[in-house]
């Protein structure tokens, strides 16, 4: 598959990559791992001037423990962050899901900033630019309405990351940096909710590190797929326990993953929060499974999560 | 729009070469250096038919640009005899019947290479982990499996 054109430009500093796309008036994007934009670049579902890559940037694959966070590199692989031995001793759910991210060998490439970052899913949006054109854009693509739901001016796409998830259960931080200065923010407010730009980072902005509170969790990661290797997830839910407060997060339906909190685990508390999330998972016809089917499995991956944390791992 | 040059290690020989800069490293592979035992199946990651290794992690070079690879040491398929004698996984393929068509075969190699480079002797379900990131659409995975193990299990296996 041929790639469009673009020049190719190596940062080898934030500000660097930052300068890079000024200098191409907005009409660059970031290169970590490429996993996720090198397939967009083929199938011409972007298409930018500019290509800045980012992995020489030392800062960005820094991993450290201080006295009240961990700061994640953005460009650290998801291979190298599994096997980081606090991860898996503070942050079970988290490591779980970067196991069950993809494959190995798009692990080893893949980066813990870009598995964020990516793109929204869909069957009708991930094809190239022939098979678009001859269907006619999508409501993400700029058309007038979605392909999937007949008439709606909305997108149904899917947010495909295991590890966001993960990340939100455990209070993670983000902190990016633009050419408006630095920021750091709360992981779900990185999330529109709008189909045709899916993550509210400004132009130019970069996520530079994840911080999460360095204190230790139980927790797990439940993912539907019909292969066990390389699927994005159908449904994937996420719990972190810690002291009494319980965060569960529903991903891999529609364009945002959806935290909720219970205070008290009981099997009501479980049931009723469970039936909530069912009820505000509203998967469509773009995935490899029915919408129907992802829907009740909201529910038992729900329950099948915590569950699984009670009996110590075992499910 | 003007080439790049590029100079990396490729199979133990250095090269110099001028890029497109939205070239893959498998267009370079297999356009620029003939090298075609990489493959271009899915073109999109999905299938691992183009898995070469560089610096030691085995990548999807359909997935990487020819400029990021200045500087770095590239091993393919075609890398692996060394003297005239074939890899042990080369040869544990030829013997467990591994391969079928072929097209998905220099993929498998090369990522159960970067396996046992760095674990020698990895157990069948670390095999089969791994190897899940390579999509085979005719042998099937089990002899190709077998075909790792048997490779892993030889005490004279030479790394390279």
């Amino acid at each position: 598959m041929i790639l469009p054109k673009f020049e190719y430009k190596r940062a080898q500093s934030i500000a660097e990559a930052i300068d890079f796309y000024t200098y191409f008036d907005g009409q660059a994007r970031y290169l970590a791992g490429g996993t996720d934009l090198i397939p967009l670049l083929k199938l011409r579902l972007s298409t930018p001037a500019a290509i800045i890559d980012l992995k020489q940037i030392k800062e960005l694959k820094t991993l450290s423990p201080g006295d009240r966070w961990l700061a994640i590199g953005a460009n650290v692989a998801l291979f190298d962050l599994k096997k980081y031995p606090l991860v898996k001793e503070y942050f079970p759910a988290l490591a779980e899901s970067l196991d069950r991210t993809s494959c190995e060998t798009l692990q080893m490439r893949g980066t813990i900033g870009g598995n964020i970052l990516q793109d929204t899913r869909c069957l009708l949006y991930n094809k190239s630019l022939e098979w678009r054109t001859a269907r006619g854009f999508c409501w993400k693509m700029g058309g007038q309405t979605c392909q999937v739901v007949p008439n709606a001016r909305a997108c149904f796409s899917n947010y495909g990351s295991d590890n966001a998830p993960s990340l939100l259960t455990l209070s993670a931080q983000v902190k990016l940096a633009g050419p408006g200065g630095e920021r750091t923010v709360k992981l779900e407010k990185i999330f529109s909710g709008n189909g045709r730009k899916p993550l509210a980072l400004k132009p130019g902005e970069i996520l530079t590190h994840i911080l999460i509170p360095l204190k230790k969790t139980k927790g797990t990661y439940e993912k539907l797929r019909v292969r066990d290797s390389m699927d994005y997830p159908l449904v994937g839910v996420a719990v972190s326990m810690k002291d009494s407060s319980t965060r569960v997060c529903v991903g891999g339906v529609g364009l945002s993953p959806r935290v909720y909190n219970l205070k008290n685990i009981n099997e009501n508390s479980v049931k009723d929060t469970a039936d909530q999330a069912v009820a505000e998972a509203k998967p469509v016809m773009n995935a490899a499974l029915s919408p129907v089917y992802r829907k009740k499995m909201v529910g038992v991956l729900f329950k099948r999560a915590i569950k699984k944390i009670q009996r110590g791992g075992a499910r | 729009m003007r080439t790049m040059k590029v100079a990396f290690q490729i199979n133990n020989e250095k090269v110099t070469l001028q890029v497109r800069p939205y070239e893959t490293l498998l267009e370079t592979l297999r356009e620029r250096l003939s090298l075609t035992g990489a493959k271009e199946a899915c073109g999109l990651g999905s299938c691992g038919a183009c898995t070469v290794v560089v610096n030691g992690i085995p990548l999807r070079s359909c997935l990487v640009l020819a400029p990021e690879v200045d500087g770095a040491v590239v091993t393919t398929v075609e890398g692996l005899r060394q003297e005239g004698k074939l890899h042990s996984l080369q040869e544990a393929f030829m013997e467990k019947g591994a391969v079928q068509c072929g097209f998905c075969t220099s993929g498998m190699i090369m990522t159960a290479k970067a396996l046992l480079d760095r674990n020698k002797k990895p157990t069948r379900n670390e095999i089969i982990k791994t190897l899940s990131s390579n999509i085979c659409r005719c042998t099937g995975y089990k002899r190709i499996v077998e075909a790792v193990e048997e490779a892993g299990k030889k005490a004279t296996v030479v790394q390279r």
